[in-house]
């Protein structure tokens, strides 16, 4: 009963945590950026869902629809706003590009945080669940929404696969991330795949947001912790590998998981952040790393 | 010497140290507080800026550091009832050896891998005081029984003394001629190894001096509150605060950190009538700034737009 | 150095100077010229939901008071703080509210550790400083056992040891004589108020009718409550007895999504706010909770008239530590009349003899040899809170009997004993 118990909630959590990652991984990868504003991103989603589904009564579809198309403008923005203009500058040295990144979105997210906080306070919202009711799963009482946000989370995770592996824009992104510049021999504009995986990411980022607020809940507070939890999972599972961001997820989030319920609720992070730790001891490029 | 005191920089310096050391005669009792408050930042920001010119990478965790360094001497103080220079004394010590433990990992890794392993102690750091809540007051935080002092004016001076003292320090350290290996090592790491330095040694060091005055500055800051708690000295608020005042005065040259900082904090202060939205203000300034300024304040005053 | 250079430094310098100048001079002048109003410094959290009532409802009272000519024609002006629920934010408020604003008075936060960072700050400089919602029993406690450093702290809501009394209380009447329930798990959130709640929970739930199968404390960071859920639901107790006021909307949803069949009661302090229907997409159908006071529930005479000029102002009705906040302007402004003056001594004399009947009931203080000196007192005729369930969409009261009559009703899912 207890095992069930783990293997259903842990399943869910993993893969919320898996979409949020692979989102972050797949901006790294293509096109080098650490997105820390990723928090602020979801973030976002979650409350112009929330707002739109209760204050128009719009009804959770509609709402979880139009916070997935806020995610992905706030994408758009952390894009034409922060990371373009620096990847473009003439004043900012090459070499120190990369820090310039990481503060910009530093301060981006921090921005998004208060802005949300001020239009909304930091009060958690839920979003109505979209498929009520429970169901008995190996003799475990789950939430149907529960279930459905997992489901979701890997008909994505598999769609993103079809787009990268099948399509020519996908391979193009492929290609972006393997070698840039000798894409840009071939004539491609690298611009414009750029807007491509900001586009993917807007989506995806949005789309977790707006589906951890209808599971567990989000407020402005959590920010922070969700750039945080996006950010381990990836180098833990290899910076730039989608297939790594998700096993990580799996492994973070059946780690919490067991140790919530078979140590104790409040020793829930630990076990994850001293993984990392090893991780970064033995083997710092990750489980699927390149280097 | 001779040269130090020939040079503009050195008595515009002294200048502004002596205007403020007379700041209790001009400033009111309030910017007092800001200022004290901001001294205490600044050497938390040079610190950083201090560590990130010579590991060249970006440091998420200098709030690891303090912490360390402010709950040490917080626990100390208010089981023991030590003197607070004993306190301090132990809070350095704390640091230094979380520093040592954090350096042997960190030093082996680069880029993002670096900044993670950093943001991951604060994590750590974080979650441990919240578990041993008994000890350390958890998220609650902890007062501590003797503080520095009452009176603005006097905790004022300490603060100023104490930057001045450390800012000298610091200085001096990146202009030395280790300071300037260390630089190499941290912008070229291969070439600084080709030349025959010991690289990882210095950077060690470094991280150890970042540690001692992390530390040194959390404990103070403790003693001026009165109290300890996560969001004062650890949360990653606070660090994302470091990095931006060390980046927005001028990143390598240790003052302009100092001077990010008060600038910081004062502009937090000044934009105060605008309630929850000074921090979305200052902070869109401080974008504003690395995207078009980028050498910071003090690198647009020494070098302007020269190339 | 080049020519450009130079002139740039001076420049900046010229500039931070003259900014510095200029600043403090318009922060001096604006206090100098103001005509001697008497000062009450509120330090809140303006972003949460609990703390953004607390300044309004303070403002409320300064206008109410002006309006009828203020103290000896000296009009009261409250100067407010957000310090970010953040208790270094909060001691620079208080530094500053003491030594640059010159308040006479602090109202400071909902949060235990913003306030005990502060009291011993109140204690050093010398200023009477009182609390409108936390609750941890420490905060009276220093003022015991120190009484000569710390007499100037005030305790304005009913400490934790009274809430899980009040609490204990309305379990034995609803839930044990009506429902004849018999086992319990008590649920709180880590944090400064709850260790001496729970303490007192573990107490009075037995002597009230309610055995304590377990206890369980959850980090207030906590999201995912379902491992948490569970463990409960393995004791199966008849009710879960709650600590909760840094979370409240997500353990509630969750409780409702996963048709927890355990009904909830405690204390939960974001339950007490009239958004949280909306808050919680109505999840909280059938949830109890302490509160202060209640619509439509006359504790006194100024109840029902203050909740309804808040609601219209401000489009909501007021948690808990509004209604604390509106009284304690209000008696802090009566002790300074009774004094004679704002010297901070006299003043923490005359707040001591308070005897006021506000929103919330009669306030009257514990003394100098009570437990919990200059905390508000509990019982029958003063202050005992009310205890409110949400039932479609409103807060009804369900106790005390002698104010409430309401029926209590469950969700289907929640299971009653038989």
């Amino acid at each position: 009963m207890l095992a069930s118990q783990i293997l259903i909630d842990g399943f869910a959590i993993s893969a919320l945590y898996g979409l949020g990652a692979v989102g972050f991984t797949l901006i790294f990868g293509v096109s080098g950026v650490l997105n820390l504003a990723h928090g602020g991103v979801m973030l976002v989603a979650a409350l112009i869902g929330w707002f739109v589904a209760s204050e128009f009564e719009t009804g959770p579809f509609l709402g979880a629809a139009l916070g997935i198309l806020a995610g992905l403008g706030m994408a758009y923005l952390t894009y034409f706003i922060v990371v373009r203009p620096i990847q473009r500058s003439r004043v900012i040295p090459a070499a120190e590009q990369e820090i310039f990144i990481l503060t910009g979105t530093l301060l981006w997210g921090i921005m998004i945080q208060v802005g949300m906080d001020y239009l909304f306070t930091d009060n958690p919202v839920t979003m109505r669940p979209m498929f009520p009711g429970v169901v008995n799963l190996l003799g475990v009482r789950t939430p149907r929404n529960e279930l459905m946000i997992a489901v979701i989370c890997w008909v994505v995770i598999g769609l993103l696969w079809l787009l990268v592996n099948r399509t020519r824009a996908g391979k193009q992104l492929l290609a972006a991330s393997i070698n840039p510049r000798g894409l840009t021999l071939l004539g491609f504009e690298l611009s414009n795949i750029y807007l491509l995986v900001w586009s993917i990411y807007g989506v995806l980022a949005g789309l977790a947001g707006v589906l951890l607020a209808s599971f567990l809940g989000v407020s402005s507070a959590n920010a922070g912790q969700l750039t945080a939890s996006a950010f381990s999972i990836v180098v833990l599972g290899g910076l730039g590998s989608v297939s790594g961001s998700l096993v990580a997820a799996y492994v973070v989030g059946y780690l919490e998981t067991i140790t919530a319920y078979l140590i104790a609720p409040t020793l829930r992070p630990i076990p994850a952040l001293l993984l990392l730790v090893l991780v970064m001891y033995v083997r710092p490029q990750g489980l699927f790393g390149r280097r | 010497m001779t040269r130090l005191i020939q040079s503009r920089g050195f008595w515009i310096a002294l200048l502004i140290v002596i205007v403020g050391a007379a700041g209790p005669w001009w400033l009111s009792a309030y910017i007092l507080g800001v200022l004290t408050s901001a001294y205490y930042f600044s050497v938390f920001a040079m610190s950083w800026d201090l560590l990130f010119g010579f590991a060249g990478e970006v440091n998420f965790g200098p709030t690891f550091l303090i912490g360390l360094g402010a709950y040490g001497a917080a626990i100390l103080n208010s089981t023991m009832g030590y003197a607070i220079p004993i306190c301090l004394v132990f809070g350095v010590v704390v640091a230094l050896v979380g520093g040592l433990l954090l350096a042997v990992p960190a030093l082996r890794l680069h880029g993002p891998y670096f900044g993670l392993i950093t943001l991951v102690s604060v994590l750590l750091l974080r979650n441990a005081i919240v578990i041993f809540a008994s000890v350390t007051g958890g998220e609650i935080g902890m007062t501590v029984p003797d503080v520095l002092s009452i009176d603005a004016n006097v905790n004022y001076w300490y603060a100023l003394a104490f930057m001045v003292v450390c800012a000298i320090i610091l200085f001096g350290l990146s202009r030395s001629a280790v300071g300037l290996i260390l630089q190499a090592s941290g912008q070229d790491a291969i070439e600084a190894a080709a030349l025959g330095f010991n690289v990882t040694k210095h950077k060690l060091a470094a991280f150890c001096v970042s540690a001692a005055f992390s530390g040194l500055a959390g404990g103070m800051l403790v003693f001026y509150l009165g109290a300890a708690s996560v969001d004062t000295v650890i949360d990653l608020s606070i660090a994302v605060q470091i990095i931006i005042a060390a980046v927005l005065g001028g990143r390598r040259t240790i003052l302009g950190a100092a001077l990010g900082a008060i600038v910081l904090l004062l502009a937090d202060e000044a934009l105060r009538p605008l309630g929850q939205l000074n921090t979305f203000v200052v902070s869109g300034v401080a974008l504003a700034v690395i995207l078009f300024f980028p050498d910071g304040l003090l690198g647009y005053l020494l070098h302007g737009k020269e190339e | 150095m080049s020519h450009p250079s130079s002139a740039r430094q001076a420049l900046l310098c010229a500039t931070i100077l003259t900014a510095t100048l200029g600043f403090n001079a318009a922060v001096d002048f604006g206090t100098a010229q103001a005509a001697e109003p008497i000062k009450i410094g509120v330090i809140s959290e303006e972003a949460a939901v609990a703390g953004a009532s607390i300044s309004r409802a303070a403002q409320m009272a300064a206008d109410e008071i002006n309006a009828a000519g203020g103290v000896n024609g000296s009009k009261i002006e409250i100067v407010a703080y957000d310090d970010h629920s953040s208790a270094a934010d909060a001691v620079r408020a208080f530094q500053r509210a003491v030594n640059q604003d010159h308040v006479k008075a602090v109202i400071v936060s909902y949060i235990s550790e913003v306030v005990l960072a502060v009291e011993p700050w109140a204690a050093r400089l010398h200023m009477p400083t009182i609390t409108p919602g936390a609750a941890s029993n420490d905060i009276s406690k220093r003022v015991h056992d120190d009484y000569a450093q710390y007499k100037y702290m005030f305790h304005g809501w009913l400490t934790s040891a009274f809430i899980a009394q009040s609490i204990c209380d309305a379990a034995h009447d609803n839930l044990v004589d009506k429902l004849h329930m018999k086992t319990t798990v008590v649920m709180s959130e880590d944090a400064a108020w709850t260790t001496p709640l729970d303490a007192r929970y573990l107490q009075c739930l037995p002597k009230a009718g309610l055995t304590v199968l377990d206890h369980i404390r959850f980090n207030p960071d906590t999201t995912d409550f379902t491992p948490i859920f569970n463990q409960i639901e393995a004791k199966k107790p008849d009710v879960i007895i709650t600590g909760i006021s840094h979370v409240g909307v997500q353990p509630t949803v969750q409780w409702h999504d996963q048709q927890v069949p355990i009904p909830m009661a405690g204390q939960s302090s974001q339950a007490t706010t009239s958004t949280f229907w909306k808050d919680t997409n109505g999840a909280t159908e059938g949830v109890i909770t302490a509160s202060a006071a209640s619509p439509g529930v006359a504790l006194s005479p100024s109840t029902i008239p203050f909740t309804e000029a808040y609601t219209k102002k401000f489009g909501a009705s007021p948690s808990y530590d509004g209604y604390t906040s509106y009284d304690e302007v209000h008696y802090i402004v009566d002790a300074i009349k009774r004094a004679g003056s704002t010297d901070a001594d006299k003043m923490v004399d005359a707040l001591e003899k308070t005897d006021y009947v506000g929103t919330v009931g009669r306030v009257q203080f514990y003394g100098k040899d009570d437990e919990f000196t200059h905390a508000m007192k509990y019982g029958k005729g003063f202050v005992t809170g009310v205890e409110i369930q949400w039932q479609n969409g409103k807060q009804v009261c369900i106790w005390p009997a002698d104010k409430c009559e309401a029926k209590l009703t469950f969700p289907s899912f929640a299971k009653l004993p038989q």
